[in-house]
C-alpha cells in the first residue's frame, strides 16, 4: 500500500516536470477522445433516431402476420384470428403496448391527382405510443374511434392531391374478392412527418370503417408491438409468438427491415473502428512521450533499483505514469465533450442537406445523443489500449540493470 | 546547404526510436487518409452511376414545377418530337421521352398501385439499365404497343405472367377517366425493391392514348458518357428548348437532390475525422521536436556562442522536420498504395454492409478507386501539418541566449 | 564475527575489444563495525567489489558472504530485498530521486519497507536532524548543494539502521570543508551504531579516517593495513 502511494507521487511529480511536454500530449488526448465522443453522440442520435423512426413506421418492435403477407402485402392475407379475439388475448397478456390493424395498399384520389398509399385502419386508443406521429400534432384532428369514418393523410400528400382539411378524396382498394371497393372520405386531419417520405407513403383512417369498405368483416392484417428497449426485443418477441401460435408468422423489427438491423450493428462496429483509429494515432505519441521520459531518467530509475525498488514497481511507476496521463486526458476530453453536445442537444438543423440524410433514412434535425455506454466504450477503450502501449517502454525500464543505469554518464 | 542537409539527417538519427514513432505516426494516417479517401470517392462514383443509370439519367427536360408535384397536366408538349429533334441536333442516342401517372393495376385476382411508365422503346434501354434487367419475356417492341413490363415484385403481387392482361384505372391529363387493357410482355429484376414493386413501363404511344395526352409526355430524358460533360450538355439542350413553353433543363444534383446531399453529408462526417487525424499527427511532431529542441539546448548554445546565427539554427529544425515530414509521406504513400491497389483488387466487405449498400444502389463489396488526387491530398495535408507544427519550437530557438544555453543541463 | 566476506572473487569486463580485469582472485573478510575505505586508481576494480557486496552486481566466480548468508547466488528479487532491507547506498552523485523532497527521500527506502506512516514521519525528522539538515526537509535536491545533497543520502543510508553502508566515492563532487564535515558525520555514526561502513575512493581526506585501508590495482588487493582514524 505504501509502495503504492510512492509510486503515485512519484508518477504524477515526474509527469509535471516536463510542463510543456505533458500539455501537448494532454491536449492531444483531450481531442482525441473529445473527437470519439462527439462523433459517437452525433452518430448515436441520427441512428438512434433512424431507427426509431423506422420502427414507428414499420411499426412495433415485434410484428404478427399471415405467413404470406411480407411477400403479398394485401388484403388476401390476413391474420386467422379475428380482431375482438386478439384484442381480448393480448389484454391478458404481459405485453404492455400492442394493437391490431387492417393494413392494405389503397389508391387516394382527389379530383386532381391519384396517389398510392398504404391505408392504414386503426384503433386510435391503441396506438398512441406505437405510431410515428403525435396525436395532438395532427392539424385538424387525429381518427376519435375505430369507427371514426374521416381519412387523415401526410401534409405532402394533401398538398400533391392539391386537397385539404374538410375536402373529399375518394379511397379505392381491392377486397379479397378482387372486386375494387371505393368510397369518399372526408379529410379530417393533417400529419407532419420527420421523413417526407412517411407524409407520401401512409394514410390513416378507423379499423372498422376499412373493415366495412374491404368486406373483411373482423379481420386484421397486422398485430404490433412495442417495448421499452429497441436493442432487446426477445421478451415482446417470445410472447407474442407464444400467444399467435401457428400459421402465423411473428418477426422482430431486425427481420423485418434488414436495413435497419443492419444500421445498428454497422454503426456500432464504426464506432468501435473509429475510437481504435484515434486511439492508434494518439498511441504513436503516448509511446514516443513514455520513450522519452524512461530515457531521461535512466539514473533515477537505476538508483531507485539499486536502493532495492522491485522490477516491478518500476514498472508499476511507469504505467501509473501513463494511466494519470490518459486519465486527466479523458477528463479533459469527456468534459470538452459535454461542453460541445449539451448545447446541441435541442437538435443540429441539418436540412441544407435534408434530402440526403432522407435518402439514409435519417430526419434533417439531428439529436445527438451523450450515452453512458458510448462514453464509457471509448474510456475504457484508450484506457485498455493505452495500459498495453505503455507496457513495452515501462518493461524496458524495469530491466535497466542499476550498475549500468547509475553510472551512466550522459543522459 | 549541403551540411545543414546532412547534419539534419543525422540529428534525426541520434534518437532513432523517436524518429520512427513519429514517423510511424504519419505513416498510419497517410496509409488511413489514402485508403479512406479513395474508397470514399470509389463508392460516390458508383453510387451517382448506378442511382443515374437505373432511370433518373443526368439530365431531364420538364415542366416547371413538374419534380416537386408530378402531376399530370404538367407536361412537356410533343416530348417525342422533341427527343427526336434533340437527338438528331446532339449527333446523340441517349435522349428519350417519356410520360408518368400514379395508377391502379389490376390482374384477374390482383388489384395494386403502380407508377406507369411511358416510354420510347427504341431509345430507353440508352438512358436507363432497367429495359436491359427484363429476366423473362421481352421489352416492348414498338413505340405503340399495347404492352407492358413490370417488375418482378408487382408481377408476383398482382399474380401475373407473360401473357396474362392488366387494366390499368387511371384519370388522364385533363382529369378525365383513363383506362386501358395491357399485356404483360416482360418482368424486370433490378434488385431494388422499391422499384421491383412499383414501376410498369408501357409504349410512349399506348400511353399518350389512354391518358389523352395529345403527343405531350412528363420528361426527356437525356444521357452523358461522362458526369464531367454534363455542364456543356446541359447548356445546348438548353438553347433548342422551343420559346415560349417555359420548359426547364434540370441536371442530376437536382433530380437527385438526396443523392448530392447525401454525399455532402458524408463528404462533411469524413472530413471532420480526417481533420482530427491529421492534427493528432501535429500534436505529436510538435512534441517530438520540441522535446529534441530542449534536449540539445546546451549544444545549440555553444554553436551560437561559437557565431551561428539563431536563424540557421530555427532552419535546422524545420529542415529536420521536413526531412522526417518526407520520409512519412513517401512511406506512407507506399503503403497506402499498396494496401488500397489490394483492397481495390479484392474488395472489400463488412458484415451488415450489403443489406446498407443495396438501399444506395451499391453492391455487397467496396472497391477504393485509386487516382492522383485520392493518393496525394491526404499526405500532402499531413505534410503541411507537420510543418507547421514545427514552427513552434523552430521560434523558440531565436530566443535563446548562449551563455544561458550552455549552462543547461 | 565478520560481515562481510568475500572469497575468490573474479570479474572479467569487456571494454571494446580489450578484456579488463576488475576483481582478480579477491578475497577479504570485513569485521561488524569496521570503517573500512578501499583505494585504488580509476579502474583499480574498487567500484566493482563494493557493488559485489552491496549485491548490486555478480561476480564471475566465487563468492560473497553477508553476515553468515551467501547472496551471490540470489535471483534478482531477493537482492532487490537484501539491499533495501540490509544495506544503505550513498553513491557519487545522483544520488536523490529529483522530484522527491528531503524528507521524502529518506522516507522513499521506509516506505517500500512498508514502515507505517507516522513512524516514517518521526525517523527522517530525527535522521535529517541528526545529519545536520533541520529546516531543510521540504526542499527538492536541486535547491540543495552538493553536501547538503550528499548528507540526505547518508540520512537515506542509515535511516533503517542497516548493519552495512556502502558508500562510493561520497566525497568526489565536494568541497574540503563539506567532505570534512561529511567524514565526520560517517564517522561518528559508525561510533554511535556500530554501523559497518565500506567506502570506495581515491580520495585523501576520506582515507584518512579510515581504520583500515585497503589499496587495489588491476583487480587485486596489494595493500591491506589498520591505521588509527581520525
Amino acid at each position: 500500500m505504501d509502495t503504492l502511494t510512492v509510486l503515485f507521487r512519484l508518477a504524477w511529480r515526474n509527469l509535471w516536470r516536463n510542463r510543456r511536454r505533458t500539455i501537448i500530449m494532454l491536449g492531444a488526448i483531450c481531442l482525441g477522445v473529445w473527437a470519439m465522443v462527439f462523433l459517437t453522440a452525433l452518430t448515436r442520435g441520427m441512428v438512434d433516431d433512424m431507427i426509431e423512426d423506422g420502427i414507428s413506421a414499420l411499426p412495433g418492435y415485434v410484428q404478427a402476420h399471415h405467413p404470406d403477407y411480407r411477400d403479398d402485402p394485401s388484403v388476401s392475407n390476413l391474420l386467422p384470428q379475428s380482431a375482438s379475439a386478439i384484442d381480448e388475448t393480448l389484454a391478458g397478456s404481459a405485453l404492455r403496448s400492442w394493437a391490431a390493424r387492417v393494413r392494405v395498399p389503397a389508391m387516394v384520389s382527389s379530383e386532381r391527382e391519384t396517389r398510392g398509399v398504404q391505408l392504414i385502419g386503426l384503433v386510435p386508443a391503441r396506438e398512441r405510443d406505437l405510431i410515428f406521429l403525435d396525436y395532438e400534432a395532427v392539424e385538424g384532428r387525429f381518427l376519435e374511434g375505430p369507427e371514426d369514418g374521416g381519412i387523415v393523410l401526410g401534409r405532402k400528400l394533401a398538398e400533391t392531391l392539391e386537397t385539404g382539411l374538410g375536402k373529399r378524396v375518394v379511397v379505392m382498394s381491392q377486397t379479397p374478392g378482387n372486386d375494387i371497393a371505393d368510397r369518399g372520405f372526408r379529410v379530417v386531419g393533417l400529419f407532419d412527418a420527420e421523413l417526407e417520405a412517411y407524409e407520401e407513403a401512409y394514410a390513416f383512417t378507423g379499423r372498422t370503417t376499412l373493415q366495412n369498405l374491404l368486406g373483411i368483416g373482423d379481420r386484421v392484417s397486422e398485430v404490433v408491438v412495442g417495448g421499452d428497449d429497441y436493442r432487446d426485443v426477445d421478451a415482446e418477441f417470445a410472447e407474442l409468438a407464444g400467444l399467435m401460435g401457428d400459421g402465423v408468422e411473428v418477426k422482430r423489427w431486425m427481420d423485418l427491415d434488414s436495413y435497419l438491423g443492419a444500421m445498428l450493428d454497422v454503426m456500432d462496429g464504426f464506432l468501435l473502428v473509429w475510437v481504435v483509429v484515434i486511439f492508434l494515432a494518439l498511441s504513436f505519441g503516448l509511446v514516443n512521450t513514455l520513450v522519452m521520459a524512461v530515457f531521461e531518467r535512466v539514473r533515477e530509475i537505476g538508483l531507485m533499483l539499486a536502493l532495492g525498488m522491485k522490477p516491478i514497481s518500476v514498472l508499476g511507476q511507469i504505467l501509473i505514469e501513463s494511466m494519470l496521463l490518459l486519465a486527466m486526458g479523458l477528463a479533459l476530453g469527456n468534459g470538452l465533450a459535454w461542453l460541445t453536445i449539451h448545447p446541441l442537444e435541442s437538435g443540429i438543423d441539418l436540412s441544407i442537406v435534408g434530402e440526403g440524410m432522407e435518402m439514409y433514412g435519417a430526419a434533417s434535425t439531428l439529436y445527438p445523443k451523450l450515452t453512458a455506454h458510448d462514453v464509457l466504450l471509448a474510456n475504457v477503450v484508450v484506457l485498455a489500449l493505452g495500459f498495453l502501449a505503455s507496457l513495452s517502454p515501462a518493461w524496458r525500464a524495469s530491466r535497466y540493470d542499476p550498475v549500468e543505469a547509475i553510472t551512466r554518464v550522459d543522459g | 546547404m549541403g551540411l545543414t542537409l546532412r547534419l539534419a539527417w543525422r540529428n534525426l538519427w541520434r534518437q532513432p526510436r523517436r524518429t520512427w514513432l513519429t514517423t510511424s505516426a504519419m505513416v498510419f494516417s497517410n496509409v488511413l487518409l489514402i485508403f479512406l479517401i479513395s474508397l470514399q470517392f470509389g463508392m460516390y462514383g458508383m453510387m451517382i452511376d448506378n442511382t443515374l443509370s437505373l432511370m433518373t439519367g443526368h439530365l431531364q427536360v420538364q415542366a416547371p414545377g413538374y419534380r416537386e408535384a408530378q402531376k399530370m397536366r404538367q407536361v412537356v408538349p410533343d416530348a417525342g418530337e422533341m427527343a427526336a429533334t434533340l437527338r438528331a441536333e446532339l449527333g446523340s442516342e441517349r435522349i428519350a421521352a417519356r410520360a408518368s401517372a400514379f395508377v391502379l393495376a389490376s390482374s384477374e385476382d390482383r388489384t395494386q398501385g403502380v407508377q406507369l411508365l411511358g416510354v420510347e422503346p427504341d431509345f430507353e434501354p440508352r438512358v436507363s439499365t432497367l429495359p436491359g434487367l427484363v429476366r423473362e419475356g421481352r421489352y416492348l417492341a414498338d413505340p405503340q404497343a399495347q404492352e407492358i413490363v413490370v417488375g418482378r415484385v408487382l408481377a408476383r403481387n398482382l399474380r401475373v405472367g407473360i401473357g396474362d392482361e392488366l387494366t390499368i384505372l387511371g384519370s388522364g391529363r385533363d382529369g378525365s377517366f383513363a383506362a386501358a387493357i395491357l399485356v404483360v410482355v416482360g418482368i424486370f429484376d433490378s434488385g431494388v425493391s422499391d422499384l421491383d414493386r412499383s414501376i410498369a413501363m408501357t409504349s410512349l404511344g399506348a400511353f399518350q392514348e389512354a391518358f389523352a395526352m395529345q403527343g405531350a409526355g412528363h420528361q426527356v430524358v437525356i444521357s452523358a458518357t461522362q458526369l464531367a460533360e454534363v455542364p456543356a450538355l446541359k447548356a445546348a439542350v438548353e438553347a433548342r428548348l422551343p420559346p415560349g413553353e417555359g420548359l426547364v433543363v434540370h441536371d442530376w444534383d437536382t433530380l437527385q437532390a438526396g443523392l448530392r446531399q447525401m454525399i455532402q453529408a458524408d463528404i462533411s462526417s469524413a472530413f471532420f475525422m480526417y481533420a482530427v487525424l491529421v492534427v493528432l499527427v501535429a500534436f505529436s511532431v510538435l512534441n517530438t521536436q520540441l522535446m529534441s529542441v530542449l534536449e540539445r539546448t546546451r549544444e545549440f548554445g555553444i554553436v551560437l556562442a561559437l557565431g551561428l546565427r539563431p536563424g540557421r539554427l530555427g532552419r535546422l529544425v524545420l529542415l529536420e522536420t521536413a526531412l522526417m515530414g518526407i520520409m512519412g509521406a513517401v512511406l506512407g504513400i507506399l503503403a497506402g498504395v499498396l494496401v488500397t491497389a489490394w483492397f481495390s483488387k479484392h474488395g472489400l466487405s463488412y458484415p451488415g454492409l450489403e443489406e446498407l449498400a443495396a438501399s444506395f444502389n451499391l453492391p455487397g463489396r467496396m472497391y477504393p478507386r485509386l487516382t492522383l488526387w485520392s493518393v496525394l491530398t491526404g499526405p500532402l495535408v499531413v505534410l503541411v501539418f507537420t510543418l507547421l507544427a514545427a514552427v513552434y519550437p523552430a521560434l523558440r530557438l531565436r530566443r535563446l541566449e548562449p551563455v544561458e544555453a550552455m549552462r543547461a543541463a | 564475527m565478520s560481515t562481510v566476506r568475500c572469497v575468490d572473487l573474479c570479474k572479467t569486463y569487456l571494454q571494446g575489444d580489450r578484456e579488463i580485469k576488475a576483481l582478480d582472485h579477491v578475497s577479504i573478510e570485513i569485521d561488524e563495525g569496521g570503517f573500512v575505505c578501499l583505494s585504488a586508481p580509476s579502474g583499480g576494480g574498487k567500484t566493482t567489489l563494493l557493488n559485489a557486496i552491496g549485491g548490486l552486481d555478480r561476480p564471475d566466480s566465487g563468492e560473497v558472504w553477508l553476515a553468515g548468508e551467501r547472496i551471490d547466488t540470489l535471483s534478482k528479487g531477493e537482492l532487490a530485498d537484501l539491499r533495501l532491507h540490509r544495506i544503505g547506498f550513498v553513491f557519487q552523485a545522483y544520488n536523490l530521486i529529483p522530484v522527491l523532497s528531503a524528507r521524502e527521500n529518506v522516507e522513499f527506502v521506509m516506505q517500500l519497507q512498508g514502515v507505517p506512516a507516522s513512524d516514517r514521519r518521526a525517523r527522517s525528522l530525527d535522521i535529517l536532524a541528526e545529519v545536520g539538515l533541520e529546516g531543510l526537509e521540504n526542499r527538492r535536491p536541486a535547491e540543495m548543494s552538493g553536501g547538503q545533497q550528499q548528507r540526505v543520502a547518508v540520512a537515506r543510508a542509515i535511516v533503517s539502521r542497516p548493519a552495512l553502508v556502502l558508500a562510493d566515492e561520497p566525497t568526489a563532487n565536494l568541497d574540503s570543508k563539506s567532505a570534512d564535515s561529511l567524514m565526520g558525520l560517517f564517522t561518528s555514526l559508525n561510533r554511535r551504531h556500530n554501523t559497518t561502513f565500506i567506502m570506495a575512493t581515491h580520495d585523501e581526506r576520506v582515507m584518512a579516517y579510515a581504520r583500515r585501508r585497503v589499496h587495489m590495482l588491476d583487480g587485486r588487493i596489494v595493500e591491506d593495513r589498520l591505521q588509527d582514524g581520525r
